[in-house]
């Protein structure tokens, strides 16, 4: 206890207690050194252990485990799920930077056309052995491969289908074919998703590409307009064809039942009529004039050529 | 005297000189190395085993990464069968196969890529001079023979590089396709004019089928009313004709009397207060007034 408080006061320590001391700290050495083939894997990660650089143990499951102490054994953690992100064709931190317009890649397309495209792709680490060994950088890798699928896929498309339609076609191919030649190149990394970010027609021709849109959407515009004038029109014409039918109807019910009151009416006075005509005849005749004369200018004229005047002046009043 | 004096030191260097040995005779060798076994200067043998080995002290062994690389040559531009300039942008992926071989012709990766380049730029030439613009870019993926092109590219870089410099080449691959800056104004002009067609395409398109609804609408409405005219009058020719029948039915019981009721309703309908009529004094009317009671005769 003494020698180990004050050490330095302790020029020729006695050789029994030194060799103890040295056995001590080799020792405790010896555990320290044994304590290092334990190791943890976290979850969402996985290990790899080689001995002597040799793999010994390819995927090593989350949990505690215990190997041969370094440097015999190395332990290499991946975190194997995690989803590892990588722009294709001008990246994201341009705009950090402060370019204003990134620098994106440009393609041919299958009709001779230049456009640059952006895809962001996401992988992810399939084999641990084959992602930490086999491959230079990883990165680059996926990179060649995926540029080098969707310029072949790009090549044999039209630059309509790019803009529009076909784009999650390619996006689809470009995964399966850079995932072949990944496998092929023993990568060890699995594409989750490819992901075509932008399409951007060259800026020199940026606004005749705009003006397609803007076509496209005046297209539609007219047409839905025309769809509209026939919404209006149509229902009005069986609106006003209902009404000139009903009016008809109308119209008929009203002669028919007219006629029919005229007709019996008729009928009645013309039974009555018959039992005294001339009487009949007379009282009718009079009772008209009765009606008319009162309202028109009346002239008589004698046999013989005579003004009435008097007449006159009573039809004037 | 002096042996004896150091003495005490002797078992301290004889476990530096044994460690010292271990270090020189044992190496390992990792799952991403080669390892060249020289021995003064003369190569000897390569391991390819990841692990531990065993070598004589006075070996040297020098490690060689066999991992997967990818080489891109520079963008260059290449004339096809048809005399079109393309720029093509490629990429190499490549390992060292044979250290042996490597080592004696050209010994690091960056003179490695620079014969590779070589290798790659004449192979790219000739394999773009047997094709057609057309073989490489088509808008339908049937024609288009370009992975053909580069599988056969591939093999053929393979067997030269190998061969030659011990290096194996997994792949030959075209990244990009370009056209040349030169060329690109050109193709921009025939952009624009193509994208300016299919403007006015839509557009016209859109007129087409506009008038054509609008067309129809007009024609719809015009037999829809048509139509309704024609039952509207059928129906009132209904109407009118039962009218007429019953008419007829109670008239022509009485037919004297019914010309004289409609001569008298007419008279009411015909003269108003701007009719002046001249009346006779002697007419059926007036006789009595000019004539007294005679005149009822």
């Amino acid at each position: 206890m003494q020698v180990l408080l004050k050490p330095e006061f302790a020029p020729v320590a006695p050789p029994q207690s030194r060799r103890r001391q040295l056995r001590q700290w080799l020792g405790g050495a010896l555990v320290l050194w044994l304590l290092t083939s334990l190791y943890l894997v976290n979850t969402q990660q996985q290990a790899v252990v080689t001995r002597f650089g040799a793999v010994v143990e390819p995927r090593v499951l989350p949990g505690i485990h215990i190997s041969l102490p370094w440097p015999i054994d190395r332990v290499t953690r991946l975190k194997v799920q995690q989803l590892q992100r990588l722009v294709v064709g001008g990246d994201a931190a341009d705009t950090v930077v402060g370019r204003a317009q990134p620098l994106r890649l440009q393609f041919l397309t299958g009709d001779q056309n230049l456009i640059s495209l952006r895809v962001v792709v996401q992988y992810s680490v399939g084999s641990p052995v084959d992602y930490l060994f086999r491959t230079n950088d990883v990165a680059q890798v996926v990179g060649a491969a995926v540029e080098t699928a969707l310029a072949q896929r790009v090549a044999a498309q039209t630059v309509d289908a790019i803009l529009t339609s076909g784009k999650a076609a390619i996006q689809d191919d470009v995964r399966s074919a850079a995932q072949r030649l990944l496998d092929q190149y023993q990568s060890g990394v699995i594409l989750s998703t490819i992901n075509i970010e932008s399409v951007t027609p060259p800026p020199e021709a940026a606004d005749a590409f705009r003006d397609v849109a803007s076509a496209r959407a005046d297209s539609a515009r007219i047409v839905s307009e025309a769809q509209g004038y026939a919404n209006d029109v149509i229902p009005r014409a069986r609106g006003e064809a209902q009404r000139s039918i009903e009016a008809a109807n109308g119209y008929r019910q009203r002669k028919i039942d007219e006629s029919q009151g005229d007709a019996a009416r008729f009928t009645q006075v013309a039974e009555e009529y018959a039992k005294a005509s001339e009487v009949n005849g007379q009282r009718l005749y009079l009772e008209t004039m009765e009606m008319i004369l009162p309202k028109i200018k009346k002239l008589i004229v004698d046999d013989k050529g005579h003004l009435d005047l008097t007449i006159i002046r009573k039809g004037e009043k | 005297m002096m042996i004896e004096k150091y003495k005490r030191y002797f078992p301290a260097a004889g476990v530096i000189a044994f460690l010292i040995f271990c270090w020189l005779t044992f190496y390992t060798v990792r799952e991403t190395q080669f390892v060249l076994i020289t021995q003064f200067g003369r190569p000897l043998y390569t391991v390819a085993d990841a692990g531990l080995h065993v070598k004589w002290f006075f070996q040297t062994a020098t490690y060689f990464d066999r991992r997967l690389r990818v080489y891109n040559p520079r963008p260059s531009e290449f004339l096809t069968r048809d005399k079109k300039n393309l720029v093509i942008e490629s990429y190499v992926a490549w390992r060292i196969q044979d250290p042996k071989r490597f080592v004696e012709t050209v010994g690091d990766p960056i003179a490695a890529e620079m014969r590779l380049h070589d290798i790659v730029w004449s192979g790219l030439s000739a394999a773009l001079g047997t094709h057609d613009l057309d073989s490489l870019i088509a808008p339908i993926a049937e024609t288009v023979q370009a992975s053909a092109l580069l599988d056969q590219l591939s093999t053929m870089t393979d067997r030269a590089a190998l061969e030659r410099y011990g290096i194996q080449v997994m792949d030959v691959r075209i990244k990009r396709l370009n056209l040349p800056e030169q060329n690109k104004q050109s193709v921009y002009a025939r952009m624009r004019a193509e994208r300016e067609r299919i403007a006015r395409q839509y557009r016209a398109e859109g007129e087409e089928q506009a008038l054509r609804i609008r067309a129809d609408a007009d024609r719809q409405k015009e037999e829809i009313l048509s139509a309704a005219y024609k039952e509207a009058e059928t129906i009132k020719g209904e109407g009118d004709a039962q009218a007429t029948k019953t008419y007829s039915v109670a008239y022509s019981k009485n037919p004297r009397f019914y010309k004289l009721l409609r001569t008298l309703e007419s008279y009411k309908k015909i003269f108003d207060d701007k009719t002046t009529a001249i009346l006779s004094s002697d007419s059926e009317l007036l006789r009595i007034m000019m004539r007294g009671e005679s005149g009822a005769k």
